[in-house]
């Protein structure tokens, strides 16, 4: 013990002879201060405010489609044009065969009903909508499983995008490929709508609430099977 | 004011703090190792709505029912279909790669023009109307320089309407050398027609799922023999129900191997086994009796031209063919010649069979007839578990071919190949012919899902015979060797893209036929071969236009197939279920009235085929067939070549199989590289050794060695053809040749 | 209860292969290959590298001719249980991206997750996972046919077998369409299975009475690869040939094959 206390009073005695040379005064502490501030918030806000916006690219849908307005006319919900096929698999975004029964020609007076007749469906081009939702191709995501088996509203995973009029700007992580709607709109992982997010945590979270009988043997959660492909 | 080094540093640390407060560093983390799971270049396949749309499979003569599934307009696999009378949801591993073929980079995308020397493979597209016009303006000037005879065509595909339109064409032109390309099924034809009085447009039908007791003349019954998957079903309903299959060959193959018991004979003295067989069974009184004494003729005596009564096939067996003798031959034990024939007489419905491997080949008809004496001494003809002549399912009959002229005067010519009618093709005698000149040059070929530059023996010589052809015309979907060597390609669409009539499957118990659909839009600029030839029988004008009057194929398909296409559209194929087969009856269209063991036509016996190479070449070399390698039309697609064991090809070297006391005798060992001589030709080939192979034997795959196709399959392997050479049967004219003398030495 | 089902009331996916009705024809190779989007080159002769989840392996009784015989053994992922879902492989995985999954029985494989340290494979006596050690590359055009159902498998990773986990999703998917909670046995069958020309292989679950693997895994003459390892396989294999059960592991002369379980 006393070994240690002699060595560090020679170490604080070279120090001391050191600051005594070059002692800061009152100000030079006061830039010291002020340049560890402006580094925080400097580096504070392009991690919160630039990043995110440099992280993603913004692209807009090629056509803006009003989910409410059409709701309102279809008679089955969301799975009027969202459906599942006999065999179980999804349908997805509507092709433009199913668009066509009723966009043959132009309908009401919207522009962007008219682009969409004169662009896609005059000349017949599927229209390549961005999905906000799509997992990557290492996921197996069954529809049949969540709507039909477990009788789940496509709200609880989606929000409330059947009532929106415009379609939002799809944003797309430049690195991952993933579109934010999956990686979640705040970057910490704070989550206040179950559709906030749609990582594999979020799907494992629900499951392990919702099952009993966990099946993999390393994680003691759901088999790997179950999600992935 | 100054900022120093401190104040520099502080600056970091309050970065540093920042940087970790925000969600910076951890949301890159996190996308960084997403990015690192993400390969752009891997290619992600497009969803969309599933589909199955069922047809048949024509890569064979098998005719399995098939079930493809789509996604959006997409294939993404092949399946066979549940419920199809042949193939009973199997399918072979064939079958399961078409779609390689379908989406083969390598196929012909669109007529093409040779610019280059011949086989240089240098060609120009060419529209369809400039491919059409020149072919007819071809065929124009010939007829009507009075050479229409001088025309030929080849056809590899069954007897399906797609051949009988090509003959008809070719009638209606005025040639008389339409080919088929001869098989195994052509060997039971005859047999049947020369012992059964069969009729010749009848073909074998076997009642195999009912027969307990199988003598397979080195048939590779699970090698690819008759229609393959349905053959592999039946192997396991033998299974159920213990009959028993002797497998009779030199070599242990996956049918010998699979066999109740393996008898090694010596190669091609399969006929002298059944006479043996025979012999045991009249000197101890074990055939039937009552069938021969009622149903045959020839047995006791036969009666020749002159009226004299002369040996009959029983007296004739017991001279030549005691157990003791036939040992000589066969090398094998008298006793066990005794017992296997006690074995075959003491089965309820036994059967015996021929066509050694796949069937490609006619062979010898003289073995032909010995085995199938065995039935007839059996009476297992037309009764269940036997043996029958199946008609092929009637089409609608075209209206006649108008007469004419030119061609009536042309198919009156002889045929190039010898042959007597164009029912049987001896494509074996056509490259002599056509080196020979003789009786006439030819001037035009053409070639339709064949490709005999690689399927025909001694293809040196069959190349020389193409050099000598003015003008070679190919239909073939891809680049085979024969396209390779063609001067104009109009090609066909792969099988998947076509609609045509699949031919009554090989060996099979019921008459049936199979749709083919078109799956799929075709993905090129190609055209229907059918739709072609009526397209140039309306370039030729004429009598030949009317001959070929439909505005197109599926028009002349659905005559033909006339009250059949509405089944066959719906369920995809067509079967007799109302009639029954064998149904016991007989029309016996022989001279004598009855069964046939001899005539003063013929009589069994055993006339060894002369195996080419003198005593300066060792070891007999055989054939063999695999499922795991198509070596007809079709080559092997990459996922076939994958499986391929490294005991049939090493890299690109192909292996040749040695029993292990031979290849020590010569002081070779494993993969040994080594140089194979035949009389035929020779190549470098690699020792692989091998147990269940006759000592003295060595055995070649068929299937491997093509110039040209795909990077998948050319260069790799030796085309066994190269090395073999035709042999005249004395009784058909068709090839009879199984194996050539050869030796080895290190390379 | 015996330790080879010790699943409780779960699904235990299994197969048995008859290896007397077997013939080596490489159809479930082929199948495997076109279902599982498993890609080839030009030069497969390495069969170390050539991927095949499926692969026929042949047998021989090593005996001079003519006394000689072979046999045929496909040789899919075995899905070993091991004890209570230790499996070889699983046990080593430093990444959790291969996994047992106690629903199902079977061996999952996360191709996203693996990094390829090919402990795994190292640890697998049955030489049933293949490392990717190439891009997958497909003639231009031959990716069309690719199964959108089964991810494509990138260089540095490793795969095998799944069982055609695809296609039990796909049923469940059915079943549920339908209203079902179950699926029956036709509902899920692997493609090889299905494509078998010989119905050499038969598939189903192994927990369940009502299924054909139930009964025919309790045959006198079934056995399965590497018994006394304790890998607890689901694969299993029939054979009337003593000298192929006796090749199903390393038996001395004075041994008898071992009794399974």
């Amino acid at each position: 013990m006393s070994n240690s206390d002699d060595r560090t009073q020679t170490v604080s005695g070279k120090a001391a002879e050191a600051s005594s040379t070059n002692k800061p005064d009152g100000s030079s502490r006061g830039i010291i201060v002020l340049c560890f501030c402006i580094g925080l918030v400097v580096s504070l806000v392009f991690g919160w405010v630039v990043f995110p916006r440099l992280l993603y690219s913004r692209k807009q849908q090629p056509i803006d489609f009003n989910h409410s307005l059409h709701a309102g006319l279809v008679s089955n919900g969301c799975e009027s044009c969202h459906f599942l096929r006999d065999d179980g698999t999804y349908s997805g975004t509507p092709k433009l065969a199913q668009c066509i029964d009723c966009h043959q020609d132009v309908q009401g007076n919207s522009p962007e009903e008219a682009k969409f007749v004169e662009q896609y469906v005059k000349k017949g081009i599927e229209v390549p909508w961005l999905v906000y939702a799509r997992q990557p191709d290492c996921v197996f995501f069954s529809h049949a499983a969540h709507v039909k088996a477990a009788k789940m509203d496509c709200v609880t995973c989606h929000g409330n995008i059947g009532d929106s009029e415009h379609l939002k700007v799809y944003e797309q992580n430049r690195i991952s490929g993933y579109s934010r709607d999956v990686e979640g709109a705040s970057l910490i992982g704070f989550k206040k709508h179950t559709w906030d997010r749609m990582k594999m945590d979020d799907c494992s979270e629900c499951h392990q609430k919702q099952k009993a009988v966990m099946g993999s043997v390393q994680t003691q959660k759901e088999g790997c099977f179950v999600c992935h492909k | 004011m100054k900022i120093d080094r401190r104040s520099f540093l502080s600056l970091g640390i309050g970065v540093a703090a920042g940087t970790a407060f925000s969600p910076l560093p951890w949301k890159l983390m996190d996308d960084v190792s997403i990015w690192t799971q993400n390969w752009p270049w891997t290619p992600v396949p497009a969803k969309g709505e599933s589909t199955y749309v069922n047809s048949v499979c024509t890569l064979c003569p098998g005719s399995c029912g098939i079930s493809v599934r789509k996604v959006d307009d997409r294939g993404v696999k092949i399946e066979g279909m549940k419920g199809h009378p042949v193939n009973q949801g199997g399918i072979c591993a064939l079958g399961l790669a078409g779609l390689q073929l379908l989406y083969s980079p390598d196929r012909i995308k669109t007529p093409l023009k040779r610019s280059g020397k011949r086989g240089e493979g240098k060609w120009v597209s060419i529209s369809w109307d400039q491919a059409i016009s020149e072919v007819a303006g071809k065929l124009k000037e010939l007829r009507t320089g009075g050479q229409a005879h001088t025309v030929a065509g080849i056809t590899g595909g069954g007897p399906n309407t797609l051949s009988r339109l090509f003959k008809r064409f070719l009638a209606a032109y005025g040639s008389p050398n339409f080919f088929n390309t001869p098989s195994i099924d052509n060997s039971y034809r005859l047999a049947l027609q020369m012992m059964n009085g069969a009729t010749p447009d009848a073909t074998v039908g076997l009642d195999l799922e009912n027969t307990d007791f199988i003598l397979s003349f080195g048939c590779g019954l699970l090698d690819g023999w008759g229609s393959p998957v349905h053959m592999f079903k039946t192997n396991t309903a033998w299974r159920k129900t213990q009959a028993r299959v002797i497998q009779i060959e030199p070599r242990l193959s996956r049918t010998a191997a699979k066999a109740y018991q393996w008898i090694p004979i010596t190669p091609g003295s399969e006929g002298a086994l059944a006479l043996g067989i025979a012999n045991v069974l009249i000197t101890e009184s074990l055939y039937r009796k009552d069938f021969v004494d009622n149903y045959t003729s020839g047995f006791e005596g036969v009666v020749n031209a002159s009226g004299e009564l002369q040996k009959g096939f029983k007296q004739h067996v017991l001279d030549n063919f005691s157990p003791k003798a036939v040992s000589e031959i066969t090398g094998l034990d008298p006793a066990a010649i005794t017992l296997l024939a006690r074995e075959f007489a003491k089965a309820k419905a036994p059967i015996a069979l021929f066509g050694r491997g796949q069937g490609k080949l006619p062979g010898s008809m003289d073995e032909a007839l010995s085995i199938h004496a065995l039935n007839m001494l059996m009476g297992a003809i037309n009764q269940k578990g036997g043996i029958y002549a199946l008609p092929t399912p009637d089409c609608q009959a075209w209206p006649a071919v108008p007469p004419d002229a030119v061609a009536d005067s042309g198919v009156k010519e002889p045929r190039l190949d010898g042959a007597p009618s164009d029912v049987y093709s001896r494509l074996n005698q056509l490259p002599p012919a056509v080196l020979s000149g003789k009786p006439y040059p030819l001037n035009v070929l053409l070639v339709m899902e064949a490709n005999p530059l690689y399927t025909m023996s001694n293809s040196k010589s069959v190349q020389e015979a193409f050099n000598k052809i003015p003008l070679v015309v190919s239909f073939s979907s891809f680049m085979d060797e024969t396209a390779q060597n063609s001067d104009l390609i109009l090609p066909n669409h792969i099988y998947l893209e076509r609609q045509e009539d699949a031919p009554l499957p090989a060996g099979f118990s019921k008459p049936v036929i199979s749709l083919s659909k078109a799956v799929f839009k075709p993905l090129h600029n190609t055209r229907h071969a059918g739709d072609t030839l009526i397209l140039l029988a309306k370039g030729l004008g004429g009598s030949v236009a009317e001959a070929l009057p439909w505005k197109d194929f599926e028009a002349c398909l659905k005559q033909a197939m006339g009250d059949k296409m509405e089944s066959l559209q719906k369920t995809g194929y067509w079967i007799n279920t109302g009639a029954v087969f064998p149904d016991g009856k007989t029309t016996f269209t022989t001279p004598s009235g009855k069964f046939e063991f001899a005539s003063s036509a013929f009589c069994p016996g055993f006339t060894p085929v002369k195996i080419e190479g003198d005593a300066s070449y060792p070891l007999l070399m055989i054939p063999y067939d695999t499922m795991r390698l198509a070596s007809g039309y079709t080559a092997n697609p990459p996922f076939d070549t994958k499986i391929l064991e490294e005991t049939i090809l090493l890299h690109q070297d192909g292996l040749i199989e040695i029993n292990p006391k031979t290849a020590q005798s010569m002081g070779l060992s494993e993969n040994d590289r080594v140089l194979l001589q035949t009389p035929r030709g020779q190549a470098n080939v690699l020792i692989h050794l091998e147990e269940g192979i006759m000592p003295g034997v060595i055995a070649l795959p068929r299937g491997l060695g093509h110039t040209a196709y795909d990077a998948y399959i050319a260069g790799k392997g030796v085309n066994l053809n190269g090395l073999t050479g035709p042999i005249a049967d004395p009784l058909s004219g068709l090839d009879a040749a199984w194996g050539i003398k050869a030796k080895l030495s290190k390379a | 209860m015996k330790a080879e089902e010790n699943h409780g009331n779960t699904k235990k996916f299994g197969m048995v292969i008859d290896l007397d009705v077997c013939t080596g024809c490489g159809s479930c190779m082929v199948a495997c290959m076109a279902e599982n989007n498993v890609p080839f080159r030009k030069d497969e002769s390495d069969k170390l590298k050539s991927i095949t989840w499926m692969r026929v392996y042949k047998l021989s009784n090593g005996k001079p001719y003519p006394e000689t015989d072979i046999c045929y053994l496909p040789r899919p992922c075995q899905h070993c249980e091991g004890h209570d879902g230790h499996s070889p492989c699983v046990s080593v995985c430093p990444a959790t991206a291969t996994d047992y999954d106690m629903q199902t029985g079977i061996v999952s494989q996360i191709y996203t997750r693996c990094f390829g340290c090919r402990y795994c494979m190292a640890a697998c006596p049955y030489h049933a996972r293949y490392f990717n050690w190439y891009d997958p590359v497909w003639p231009d055009g031959m990716e069309q046919y690719l199964n959108p159902d089964v991810s494509v498998r990138m260089r540095g990773v490793v795969e095998k077998c799944s069982f055609c986990i695809q296609r039990y999703q796909a049923a469940k998917d059915r079943a549920f369409m339908e209203g079902k909670t179950d699926i029956e046995e036709s509902d899920y069958q692997t493609a090889c299975t299905q494509a078998c020309p010989a119905g050499a292989i038969t598939f189903g679950d192994l927990n369940n009475p009502a299924h054909a693997v139930y009964k025919l895994k309790k045959q006198p003459n079934a056995f399965r690869l590497l018994e006394r390892l304790g890998t607890n396989p689901k694969i299993y294999y029939l054979s009337s040939r003593e000298w192929v059960r006796r090749a199903g592991d390393n038996y001395l002369k004075n041994e008898g094959p071992a009794k399974i379980g």
